[in-house]
């Protein structure tokens, strides 16, 4: 290239790096000799510089900045040549002095503050985590405050109370239950049993076996209630509670306590 | 009251982190999102990004005030240095560019001024036909030259030039201060 280049645009195309090589060789050699040229391509490699805020903004990671202030405080420690160097361009020595009388304190102060954060880390650890089971305990509460909801509230539940039987330990119970969802909830107390003895709740059935139905706390004899899932579609003629052995029977064993009729 | 990139590289000069946590929170946004635009690679943006800034550290007196301005210096090396990752070339190439000269139109140093930039980068970029802005980017953030491009796209290499320099037109007509 004799001359200046023809078109300024030349000059940011250069600066993007779209030109071939001997294009971009032509315009070295001239600005290499041609400082208001030169200047326009400084110029051309500003603006072109500009589209860089075309990308989508990404703001870098916290730990760039920690990594990078902890390679210069590394670089600093290997070559402590370049740190006396810095030292000497302060503008004064005291004020090097003052500095380092500081950091040491202040890097004390930073091992101490990293032991605290750690344990705190390891305290929010825990603290985390009894959240997350209290959370999910609410959770499993609420579960089940709305399957008693949708059960009490299902037009097909049907109520049945339950009375004591003559001389057997007093206590009173309600049951709900629902024969399609095959569910039923159960609340009541019955004075404490017998030592090793449990009391069961069983659905009795118009046809077939007593199903069992849950169990009462019977050691404290204090207010009880769960809900029970049995097989759908049942026909209920009754619900009783018998004194059985600790842990329950498959079928009832022992004398009813309570006894209440479905109608 | 906020300090000068100038007076900043001077406090780097006499070893004071401090200065240089400052330009990096100044500047660090700029240059990630343009290393992630190129790359789109976090990991390699994240070491670009952090090797700029230790160089900077480690030699401040590289930087000659009397041949530009620092972000535009920054943008630079960050766009080469991208580039040569992506192209598989040696990074070295970039260092180079330490001895350019290079003049932004606009002072950035308030990240107020950054932002009304960046607002008006995109919206020029915004107004070029789709076609240019394709072509502008294909250059800018993956450093390919008029064949590259043309061999990319499929396109004419003629096509190509056309729309390149149409695209640059419009860009120093819209940017200028």
């Amino acid at each position: 290239m004799n001359g200046h280049p023809i078109r300024d645009e030349d000059f940011d195309l250069y600066a993007l790096g779209a030109l071939e090589d001997d294009e971009k060789r032509a315009i070295e050699s001239h600005v290499a000799a041609c400082s208001p040229c030169a200047g326009k391509l400084a110029e051309a490699r500003g603006r072109v510089a500009l589209l860089a805020f075309a990308a989508p903004v990404v703001d870098p990671s916290p730990r760039v900045k920690q990594r990078l202030l902890e390679q210069i405080r590394s670089a600093s420690e290997d070559h402590p040549a370049e740190r006396a160097r810095g030292a000497s361009e302060r503008p004064g020595g005291f004020m090097g002095r003052w500095w380092t009388a500081a950091l040491v304190p202040a890097g004390v102060v930073l091992a101490l503050a990293a032991i605290f954060l750690w344990k705190e880390d390891a305290r929010l650890g825990k603290e985390l985590a009894a959240e997350r089971a209290y959370i999910e305990r609410m959770q499993k509460e609420l579960d089940g405050v709305r399957e008693v909801s949708a059960l009490v509230q299902d037009k097909d539940t049907m109520t049945i109370s339950l009375a004591p039987m003559p001389g057997m330990p007093q206590g009173t119970a309600h049951v709900f239950f629902n024969s399609q969802m095959g569910k039923l909830m159960c609340d009541g107390a019955i004075a404490p049993a017998p030592k090793n003895m449990t009391y069961q709740l069983w659905l009795v059935p118009k046809q077939g076996d007593p199903i069992s139905a849950g169990f009462f706390d019977a050691a404290t004899g204090e207010y009880s209630s769960w809900m029970a899932t049995v097989p759908k579609g049942v026909a209920p003629m009754a619900f009783a509670v018998t004194i059985e052995p600790a842990g329950g029977m498959p079928h009832p064993t022992g004398p009813k306590v309570l006894v209440g009729r479905a109608s | 009251m906020r300090a000068s990139d100038a007076a900043l590289i001077e406090g780097i000069l006499r070893r004071d982190e401090a200065a240089l946590a400052t330009l990096y929170d100044r500047y660090a946004r700029m240059l990630s999102s343009t290393l992630n635009r190129i790359l789109r690679d976090t990991q390699a943006a994240e070491e670009i990004l952090q090797d700029i800034f230790f160089q900077l550290w480690r030699a401040p007196s590289q930087f000659d005030a009397s041949r530009g301005t620092l972000p535009g210096w920054l943008l630079i090396i960050a766009r080469n240095r991208a580039i040569s990752r992506l192209r598989r070339h040696n990074p070295a190439a970039g260092e180079a560019l330490f001895e350019t000269t290079v003049v932004l139109p606009v002072n950035i140093e308030s990240a107020l001024a950054r932002e009304q930039l960046l607002g008006r980068v995109k919206s020029a970029m915004e107004k070029l036909p789709v076609e240019q802005r394709a072509t502008i980017e294909l250059a800018y953030f993956e450093g390919l030259t008029h064949s590259e491009i043309a061999r990319r796209t499929g396109d004419p290499l003629g096509t190509v030039k056309t729309r390149l320099r149409s695209a640059v037109e419009t860009l120093r007509r819209d940017l200028q201060p």
